[in-house]
């Protein structure tokens, strides 16, 4: 469970967003205006030319800053009223039928069934979505050319703009229904298909010295917890399946009955403080990164066990305010091992608190057994002692200006712990997870809007059929956007498309240099040229795949509002000029034959 | 606007290209046009003549390729100046999924109509074409002739200055033809100006003051109708109640004086007032049916052999 981007913060984005979002905007006007005058007075000569293509902006400027909302009220209403009546709204029956089906092959069971049922319903709802957007937006232009209808529209004083705009919002319109309705549905079928309860099972109950009681409970949704309940008896079903349930004891005459709770922890939206991290090599040399062991992703570092390797991580926001019941620190580390050891158990590590400013002031070490892919919740108590049996305060003598450093380290030689920024941090609290749902769907609606305005757009001037297949093209290289900007900064192994061609053919590793020589030189000069070509023209492809938040909902994280409103603006970006685009199209086009 | 002209085109030529940019049709040449403030302007030509391709032009619908159009003052392809136009093309593009009352409300909605002013010119303009008991069926139920109507009645939702009428009788029956025109001849009255391309030569006779005739994209006539269709070298009498030995007199009148007498004989109505008159008559008089016996009598009575 892991958030490999934070979500940049609002104030901190914004002004490198718009600036470069002003240049890329700015230099792609700038070439679309002067090819326009140069095929201006190729098709007018030197004098006509140019008066037309002045005439042919003013008028285009015009259009934009007249639109009147009631007509494109109108288009809206009218794409709205084309969609319902071609019983658009099917779809969120087949949705239905999908859900149906699926709570016979969802199985709670399986060890993390939140993530599992959240991942299905928003991939789902994903596909449909878009898709909807996708046939709507590129069939609805190109058939009132074709059905000749836009004769009757463009014969009234209606502005291109406004076809365009009024087009974007209706099918827009529809797409937030659809997406409501859906996720309504999803919501109730996540809560109802994963709420459960267990019984205990008296007969496996055990006393303890205490007077304590271990246990189990019965199977149910495919799992069951070991149980602990105290002298009073009340206690917990631990954790399983990602989630814990409480337990209480009720007397009824001389029986005792065991009550267990609903689950808890499973749909979740925790909010994470990240701090910056520094590691010590097994040398006990500060650096940024630590050791590589060799994995294809490098977004972990790696400290070795039983060395000087530790990593870090400096917090801030430390404050008895923040956190009045100690500081809660989660970890989600990677684990590699040389040797395989005991593997039914976890590596042992330890965790220090520290003063930043002073390390000598540190909390005795608590030792901890880390386990791959699950989340740790350490909670450290106010009142801390050193490891020579000192008193220590949390917040006076470990983060007096609110900041506190958590070091880590491997204890068993050998092995390796992976870490990265955002893998340890404080739980400050938890965010409502139906609001967080919310903001998961904010994030697909995004996506809804980019491809609806990007089919349209395409739509203004070409057949339906191409249409699909360009804004089709267009969505899957917005969803790579991350691998296409890799291949453009040459950030992928093997290098450019001719260079990968040639280790293809000659079997060549990807990570030793090609021979020198005149094919080598070709080709590399060749990659290097569209690299360059490359680079210029991702900017004009919308990331869509980061407007999704699906997998910071599904792995129980809060989509900060921050993030969504970062998403709202780049949506903003992207559809602006599309619009605009798709505008000049139109009204540079013949729509009668 | 000035001197009344309404509509002007001058030098105005379209040639529809491929893909390629190689010339498929040149569907109009130098077209220079004047069209004045509440006259009924007829285009005139075959299939093919550049009858459609000029209100295309003059509508925006397409670009020239040399020339220039002005409508109403402005130039074709500025959409402010489709405030002042009403226009009812060939067949009624019209949205099939809309009902009568949601085709003219969002007709109303392009021309920023407020609510109230959109829902009483909608019940206005369907009683005016008759579609009252269909107002609330969607398009795709109507027949053609129903089509039409609410076509033409969406053309003159804002209540236009110019409209411009591409084939307005196409597809309608001989009463709906003769409605037709009788609203042409309105809104002529009312100081509309309308322009409407026909291949149906008896229909712009009947409406129109002047007519263009085109041919392979090029003007070939312009002028009133009554002075193009007039004969100057030939006259007309219609005379009635004139006695036998008058006619001779008449006829030895003629020769006397050199000239010749092309024909002389009993004018026959039009087959459309016929057709009229029947329609009428059966309404009045629903019921009554025609027999073989009636229809002996009658030509007996005509003076005509029954068979």
């Amino acid at each position: 469970m892991i958030i490999e981007a934070p979500l940049p913060a609002f104030a901190d984005w914004w002004a490198g967003a718009a600036t470069w979002w002003l240049i890329v905007v700015g230099l792609l006007g700038a070439a679309v205006l002067v090819l326009g005058l140069i095929g201006a007075i190729v098709r007018q000569g030197p004098v006509a030319g140019p008066r037309s293509f002045v005439r042919f902006v003013g008028s285009a400027l015009g259009d934009l800053v007249r639109m009147s909302p009631r007509r494109v009220g109108a288009i809206m209403r009218l794409a709205v009223l084309e969609s319902v009546r071609r019983m658009v709204l099917a779809v969120f029956v087949v949705f239905i039928v999908i859900l149906l089906f699926a709570g016979w092959y969802l199985d709670p069971g399986t060890n993390e069934p939140a993530k599992l049922y959240l991942s299905f319903l928003l991939s789902t709802t994903s596909y449909l979505v878009l898709l909807l957007a996708l046939l709507l937006s590129v069939f609805s232009l190109p058939n009132d050319i074709r059905n000749r209808t836009i004769y009757t529209v463009v014969t009234k004083p209606v502005r291109p703009s406004e076809l365009v705009l009024g087009r974007i919002l209706g099918f827009s319109l529809i797409g937030t229904a659809m997406l409501a309705a859906t996720g309504i549905a999803s919501y109730v079928f996540v809560v109802r298909g994963l709420d459960h309860t267990h019984e205990v099972v008296v007969d496996s109950l055990v006393a303890g010295d205490s007077g304590n009681l271990t246990g189990r409970t019965s199977l149910d949704n495919g799992h069951r917890h070991e149980v602990r309940i105290g002298a009073d008896g009340n206690g917990r079903a631990d954790v399983a399946q990602d989630h814990w349930h409480s337990i209480t004891a009720q007397q009824r005459g001389t029986e005792t009955i065991y009550e267990v709770g609903p689950p808890q922890g499973m749909l979740e939206a925790r909010v994470p403080i990240v701090g910056t991290l520094l590691f010590t090599d097994r040398q006990g040399r500060v650096g940024e990164t630590a050791q590589d062991v060799g994995k294809e992703s490098k977004y972990r570092s790696w400290i070795e066990g039983g060395t000087q390797g530790s990593a870090m991580y400096t917090f801030a926001g430390v404050t008895p305010e923040q956190f009045p019941d100690g500081l809660p620190v989660e970890l989600n580390l990677g684990v590699f091992r040389t040797h395989k050891g005991d593997v039914s158990k976890g590596i042992l590590g330890s965790i220090i608190l520290r003063n930043p400013d002073n390390p000598e002031i540190a909390a005795a070490p608590l030792n901890f057994v880390a386990e791959e892919y699950r989340s740790d919740l350490k909670r450290f108590a106010r009142e801390l002692t050193t490891s020579d049996g000192d008193k220590l305060d949390l917040f006076a003598d470990l983060a007096p200006d609110g900041r506190i450093e958590v070091k880590i380290v491997c204890l068993e030689p050998g092995q390796y712990y992976g870490m990265a920024p955002t893998d340890v941090y404080l739980r400050a609290r938890d965010a409502s997870f139906a609001g967080n749902m919310f903001k998961a769907y904010v994030g697909i609606w995004l996506q809804m809007v980019v491809i609806t305005a990007i089919g349209v757009t395409l739509s203004t001037f070409l057949n339906a059929a191409v249409a699909m297949l360009g804004t089709f093209a267009l969505i899957l290289a917005g969803f790579a956007r991350g691998f296409i900007d890799d291949v453009a900064n040459n950030q992928v192994l093997g290098g450019g498309p001719l260079e990968s061609l040639i280790r293809l053919v000659t079997q060549a590793n990807v990570s030793t240099p090609l021979e020198p020589g005149l094919s080598t030189t070709i080709a590399q000069t060749f990659d290097d040229l569209y690299q360059g070509l490359l680079r210029a023209v991702v900017e004009l492809i919308p990331d869509l795949g980061v407007l999704s938040q699906v997998g910071r909902l599904a792995n129980g994280f809060n989509i900060p509002a921050d993030g969504v409103a970062v998403h709202m603006v780049m949506t903003l970006g992207y559809v602006a000029p599309i619009f605009v685009a798709g505008y000049v199209l139109l009204k540079m086009r013949e729509v009668a034959g | 606007m000035d001197n009344g002209v309404v509509i002007r085109t001058r030098n105005l030529s379209k040639v529809y290209r491929d893909f390629w940019g190689r010339q498929k049709v040149r569907a109009l040449k130098a077209l220079d046009l004047e069209i004045r403030c509440g006259e009924v302007f007829g285009l005139l030509g075959p299939n093919g003549s550049g009858k459609t391709t000029t209100i295309k032009l003059l509508l925006g619908l397409i670009f020239p390729t040399s020339g220039d159009a002005e409508v109403l003052g402005k130039q074709a392809s500025d959409v402010t100046k489709n405030e002042r136009i009403g226009y009812l093309p060939e067949e009624s593009y019209l949205y099939r999924f809309l009902n009568a009352e949601e085709t003219l409300d969002f007709y109303g909605r392009l021309f920023n109509m407020s609510s109230a002013e959109r829902r009483q010119r909608a019940k206005e303009l369907i009683e005016l074409v008759g579609l009252q008991v269909a107002r609330r069926r969607q398009l795709r139920e109507y027949s053609k002739g129903m089509t039409r109507r609410i076509g033409l009645a969406q053309a003159l939702i804002n209540d236009p200055e110019l409209i411009l009428l591409d084939e307005p009788t196409s597809g309608l029956d001989p009463i709906g033809t003769r409605e037709m025109k009788d609203l042409i001849l309105d809104l002529k009255s009312k100081g509309k100006t309308i322009v409407m391309s026909s291949h149906l030569l008896a229909d712009v006779q009947d409406v129109c003051d002047r007519i263009a005739i085109l041919h392979q994209g090029e003007l070939k006539e312009l002028g009133r109708v009554d002075d193009l269709l007039k004969l100057e070298d030939v006259m007309e009498l219609r005379v009635a109640g004139l006695s036998e030995a008058a006619r001779e007199e008449l006829v030895a009148t003629i020769e006397r004086n050199g000239a010749e007498l092309v024909s002389i004989d009993h004018p026959t109505t039009t087959l459309e007032d016929l057709f009229l008159q029947i329609v009428r008559d059966s309404e009045a008089r629903p019921g009554r049916r025609v027999t073989a016996a009636t229809t002996d009598a009658s030509a007996t009575a005509d003076g005509t052999p029954a068979e």
